[in-house]
C-alpha cells in the first residue's frame, strides 16, 4: 500500500489549535467537470500558503464485468494506450496539474517522484506522482482504482486523514432516475460518510465571501474556529447568520452572532456583517446562500447512520442550496 | 476510522490522538476495521433487503397453481433480479448463491445442480469472449479504420454513419464488446486530431461515439453469435420445446441462417436511422473532418502492409464464421467458438495470460447459474404460473394477443435490460414470456425473437449494453447524454421491431 503519512503526525494534523504545526491537507476529487475544477481553484486560493498540500485525486470504479459483457474494460483501455491515446482519468489529472502550474500553487523546479501501486484485478493499479517543494510542500496526483467512487475516495481519506474533501456536485444530486432512488449521488454520500469537512462545490465562485451558520451550540463554536483558520488561509471575507425558528428566540439568535463574532474577533479574523433571521433554518440559509461563494455549516456531531435517518440541517442545506456549501467536521 | 463515533472524529481530543496513533499500527487491517461499523451494512443493504424480500416470500402462504418448490425458485429469482440490478456484492457471488440455493432450499442434488450449469450456451459464452480477447489483440482495428475513411470520405454524416455500419456488420458476427473496444481507439483519433480541447468538439465526439455504441448496439441482435443473450434465448428454445421424438418441434432448432433471416435485415434498417438520429440530437460542431481524416490515413500507412500473422488471423475468423453458419445445427456454436479460440492460442496469435486477464470468468459463471435458474423456472411451473398471471393483467388492457402482447413483452424486456445487462436480462426474462407464448397461443419463436431484440433496446443507460459501457470509459460523454439521444433510439427501434414481426417474420413462415 501506498503511504501518504509517512513523515507525518496524525496527532499535529487533526489538531487545528496548533494549525502552524501542522500540515493542512486539502483532498479535491477530479471527475473531469468544470464544477471539479472550480473547487480546484478554490483548493488553489486556500493553499498558497507553505503549510497547505493539495492532493488531486481520480477514482476509476473497477469494473465488475458484466455490464462490458464478460470482456474485461482493461482490454478497452489497453486497446486504447496501444494506439498512443491518454486514458481519461490520467488526462483530468494533468489538466488539474496544469491549472496549478497556470495559478502558480505548483513550480517547475519541485521535485517529482511517480509511484504505482498494482491493485489485484486490473493491470493499471494505482498511480501516484508527488511533487515537493524544497519546504516540503506537496502536490500529488493520484489516480485510484476502487470498487466504487464513494469507496475510493473514503480509502484515500483513511490513507492521509485529510482536513478538507473538495468534491464536484454532480448533475445527479437529487438523486434523479431509477439509478438515483438506490444509489445517491457520490457527493452525497461522501457528504454523509467522510469524517472531515466536506466542500461541495456548486457554481463556486472565489470572491464573495462566507456565510458562516451558527447555532450557538458547541459543534458551530468548533467549526467557527475551524473555519477561521480555513479563512485566514484564503483571505475571504466572512459574514454570520443565525436563523431562530420564531420571532421570540431571535434574541438568541442574535446572541449566537455576537458570541461568534466575538470568537472570530479573539482570532483576529475579520467578520464583514452579522445577520439574523427568523423562520426555518434550511430555507433561510439557502435563500440568504446565493449571495456568498460558499455557506459554511456545523456537522451536528451524529455519525453517518443517524445523519441518514434522522437528517441534519446542514445535509439538507447541501441538498437544497443553489451554491457551494462545507459542512464542518 | 472514526465516522461511526463522533468522540473520534473531534480533533485535539486525547481519544482522537490515541486513535491516531492506534491507526498507524493498525493500518494493514483498515479496510476490515471499517467493515465493522455500520458502512458495511449501508452499502450492502441491498443485499440484506433482497434477502429479507426473499426469507418473506418462502414464508408466504403458497398461491393455487404454484408447488413448493415454484415458490422457492421463484423467490430465488426475485432476490437474484434485486441483487442484479443494484449491485450490492460482486456479481459472480450471486451466481454462487443461486447454486447454493439449488442445493440447499431445493433439495436438488449438488450432482444435478452442477450438471445443469454446463451448456452449449454457456460453452458458447466462454468461447466468445475467449475469441474477443483474441480479436482485439489482432489489431486490426488500424486496418478497419483505414478501409473506414477510404470508404466514406470527409464529411461528418458520412463517417458517422461508417462508423455504425462498420461497427454494426463486425458486431453482427463478433459481439459488440469486441467492436466497440476494437472502434473505440479510432473515434477518439478522429475526435482528437480534430481538436484538443474537448469542448469544442463535445457534439463531434457524441455524434462518433454513439455511433460505434449504437452501431454495435442494434448489430448485436443480428446473429446469434452477436451476444449472449441470443445463444441463451436459442439454448431455452430448445430446452423449452425440443423433443427428439416429435418432428412437430424441430422447428425450435434454431439454426445460425434461420436467426440471420429474422433479424438481420432488422439491424439493417436500423442503421441510417441511427445516424439521422445522432446528428438531429447533436450536431456536430464539425461538418467536415478533412483534417483528421488525413492525418489518421498517416497514422494507419506507417503500420505497413498486412504481416502473415493479421492473414492468419482473419481467416481463422471466417473459418469460425462458417463453422457457426454450417456447423452450429450438428456440433453446436459452443464448440464451434471454442475450437475457434483454441485455434488463436494454437496459431500463437494470442497469449494465454491476455486471454485470462481479458475474460472476466465470473460472468461466465454468472450466465451458467442464471440459465440453470431459468430451467428449473421451467421445471417447476413457476415459469407458466408468473406467465399467466401476467397475461390476466394485460387481458383486460387488450394486450393479451398479437401486437398488444408483442408490444407488452418488448415493452417488458426494455425495461429490465435497461437496469441489468442485456444477457441477464434475457436469462432472467427468458422462461416467463416463452411460457406466456404458450399461454397465450402465441408463437413461442416470435415471442422469443421479440424479447431478444428489444433485449438490445439499453439505449438509455450506461450499463446497459457492453458497447455503452466501453464508450463511456472514454470520457467524452455524461450519462445524462444516454438518456437525451437514448429514448429516441427505444421508440425508433421499437417500431421498427413490431413492423418486422407484424409485417416481415409471416413471410418467413414463422
Amino acid at each position: 500500500m501506498n503511504d501518504d503519512v509517512e513523515d507525518l503526525d496524525i496527532d499535529d494534523i487533526n489538531d487545528t489549535d496548533k494549525p502552524h504545526l501542522a500540515r493542512f491537507r486539502i483532498l479535491v476529487c477530479i471527475d473531469g467537470s468544470d464544477e471539479s475544477y472550480r473547487g480546484l481553484r478554490y483548493a488553489a486560493k486556500i493553499a498558497k500558503g507553505e503549510d497547505v498540500d493539495i492532493v488531486l485525486c481520480y477514482v476509476r470504479p473497477a469494473d465488475q464485468g458484466l455490464s462490458t459483457g464478460g470482456l474485461q474494460m482493461d482490454v478497452a483501455r489497453g486497446n486504447m494506450l496501444e494506439w498512443g491515446l491518454e486514458l481519461p482519468g490520467i488526462t483530468y489529472l494533468k489538466k488539474g496539474r496544469d491549472l496549478l502550474m497556470e495559478l502558480g500553487n505548483l513550480r517547475d523546479d519541485w521535485e517529482e517522484k511517480a509511484i504505482h501501486t498494482d491493485i489485484s484485478g486490473t493491470s493499471l493499479g494505482d498511480n501516484k506522482i508527488d511533487y515537493v517543494a524544497k519546504s516540503g510542500k506537496k502536490v500529488v496526483l493520484k489516480l485510484k482504482v476502487a470498487r466504487d467512487v464513494v469507496t475510493g475516495i473514503l480509502d484515500q481519506w483513511e490513507l492521509g486523514h485529510y482536513d478538507l474533501i473538495i468534491i464536484g456536485a454532480s448533475a445527479r444530486w437529487n438523486g434523479k432516475g431509477l439509478k438515483g432512488f438506490f444509489d445517491p449521488a457520490v457527493a452525497e454520500k461522501i457528504a454523509i460518510h467522510a469524517p472531515c469537512s466536506v466542500l461541495v462545490a456548486r457554481d463556486l465562485e472565489i470572491g464573495h465571501g462566507h456565510l458562516l451558520c451558527t447555532d450557538g451550540s458547541e459543534a458551530a463554536i468548533d467549526m467557527i474556529k475551524k473555519e477561521a483558520y480555513i479563512a485566514s488561509l484564503c483571505e475571504c471575507p466572512i459574514s454570520i447568520l443565525a436563523v431562530a425558528p420564531d420571532v421570540e428566540s431571535e434574541v438568541e439568535a442574535q446572541k449566537a452572532v455576537n458570541n461568534a463574532r466575538k470568537l472570530l474577533d479573539d482570532l483576529n479574523v475579520n467578520v464583514v456583517e452579522t445577520l439574523t433571521r427568523v423562520g426555518n433554518a434550511v430555507e433561510e440559509i439557502v435563500e440568504a446562500g446565493p449571495d456568498y461563494s460558499l455557506i459554511v455549516l456545523a456537522d451536528g456531531g451524529k455519525n453517518g447512520l443517524e445523519r441518514f435517518f434522522v437528517g441534519s440541517v446542514a445535509l439538507k442545506v447541501m441538498q437544497s442550496a443553489h451554491n457551494s456549501v462545507m459542512v464542518v467536521r | 476510522m472514526s465516522d461511526g463515533d463522533p468522540e473520534l472524529s473531534k480533533p485535539g481530543s486525547v481519544r482522537a490522538r490515541t486513535a491516531g496513533r492506534a491507526l498507524k499500527l493498525v493500518k494493514p487491517i483498515a479496510g476490515l476495521r471499517r467493515r465493522g461499523n455500520y458502512l458495511y451494512f449501508w452499502e450492502k443493504r441491498w443485499f440484506f433487503i433482497a434477502m429479507a424480500v426473499g426469507a418473506g416470500l418462502m414464508y408466504m402462504p403458497t398461491p393455487d397453481g404454484l408447488t413448493t418448490a415454484g415458490m422457492t425458485i421463484l423467490a430465488m429469482s426475485v432476490v437474484a433480479t434485486i441483487l442484479f440490478v443494484t449491485e450490492p456484492v460482486p456479481l459472480p457471488t450471486v451466481a454462487l448463491l443461486i447454486v447454493i440455493g439449488q442445493v440447499m432450499l431445493m433439495g436438488i442434488e449438488s450432482k444435478e445442480v452442477a450438471r445443469s450449469l454446463m451448456s452449449d450456451s454457456v460453452l458458447f459464452i466462454m468461447g466468445s469472449l475467449m475469441l474477443a480477447v483474441a480479436v482485439v489483440k489482432q489489431k486490426l482495428d488500424t486496418r478497419i479504420a483505414w478501409i473506414l475513411v477510404r470508404m466514406t470520405g470527409t464529411k461528418t454524416s458520412r463517417i458517422a454513419f461508417g462508423i455504425a455500419m462498420v461497427s454494426g456488420v463486425l458486431a453482427s458476427f463478433v459481439g459488440e464488446h469486441t467492436v466497440a473496444a476494437m472502434m473505440l481507439p479510432v473515434g477518439i483519433t478522429l475526435i482528437q486530431l480534430t481538436s484538443n480541447d474537448p469542448k469544442k468538439v463535445r457534439n463531434l465526439a457524441a455524434v462518433l461515439l454513439f455511433s460505434i455504441s449504437y452501431g454495435c448496439s442494434v448489430a448485436g441482435i443480428g446473429t446469434p453469435s452477436g451476444g449472449a443473450r441470443n445463444a441463451i434465448m436459442i439454448g431455452y428454445w430448445k430446452e423449452f420445446f425440443y423433443d427428439p421424438l416429435n418432428p412437430d418441434t424441430f422447428q425450435y432448432l434454431i439454426d445460425y441462417v434461420h436467426w440471420m433471416m429474422y433479424a438481420y435485415p432488422i439491424f439493417l434498417i436500423q442503421v441510417p436511422f441511427v445516424t439521422v438520429i445522432l446528428l438531429v440530437t447533436f450536431r456536430p460542431e464539425y461538418k467536415d473532418l478533412s483534417r483528421a481524416v488525413v492525418k489518421l490515413r498517416a497514422q494507419v500507412e506507417k503500420q505497413g502492409a498486412m504481416k502473415a500473422g493479421d492473414w492468419v488471423a482473419i481467416l481463422i475468423f471466417f473459418l469460425v464464421l462458417l463453422g457457426w453458419i454450417f456447423g452450429s445445427a450438428e456440433y453446436g456454436m459452443g464448440t464451434i467458438a471454442i475450437l475457434g479460440a483454441a485455434a488463436f492460442l494454437i496459431a500463437g496469435l494470442v497469449a494465454w495470460p491476455d486471454v485470462n486477464s481479458g475474460v472476466n470468468w465470473g460472468v461466465v459463471l454468472l450466465y451458467a447459474a442464471a440459465i440453470s435458474l431459468g430451467v428449473q423456472m421451467k421445471d417447476t411451473g413457476a415459469a407458466a404460473w408468473v406467465a399467466q398471471n401476467f397475461l390476466d393483467i394485460l387481458a383486460p388492457l387488450g394486450m393479451d394477443e398479437g401486437i398488444g402482447l408483442w408490444a407488452a413483452v418488448s415493452l417488458l424486456t426494455t425495461t429490465v435490460t435497461n437496469t441489468m445487462s442485456n444477457g441477464a436480462a434475457v436469462a432472467v426474462l427468458g422462461p416467463i414470456v416463452l411460457k406466456l407464448a404458450v399461454a397465450a397461443q402465441e408463437s413461442p419463436i416470435v415471442i422469443g425473437y421479440i424479447t431478444a431484440v428489444s433485449s438490445a433496446f439499453a439505449y438509455l443507460t450506461v450499463v446497459g449494453t457492453p458497447a455503452c459501457t466501453i464508450v463511456y470509459a472514454s470520457g467524452y460523454l455524461k450519462t445524462t447524454d444516454f438518456l437525451t439521444v437514448g429514448w429516441k433510439m427505444v421508440v425508433m427501434s421499437t417500431i421498427i421491431m413490431l413492423a418486422a414481426a407484424g409485417l416481415y417474420w409471416p413471410l418467413l413462415g414463422g
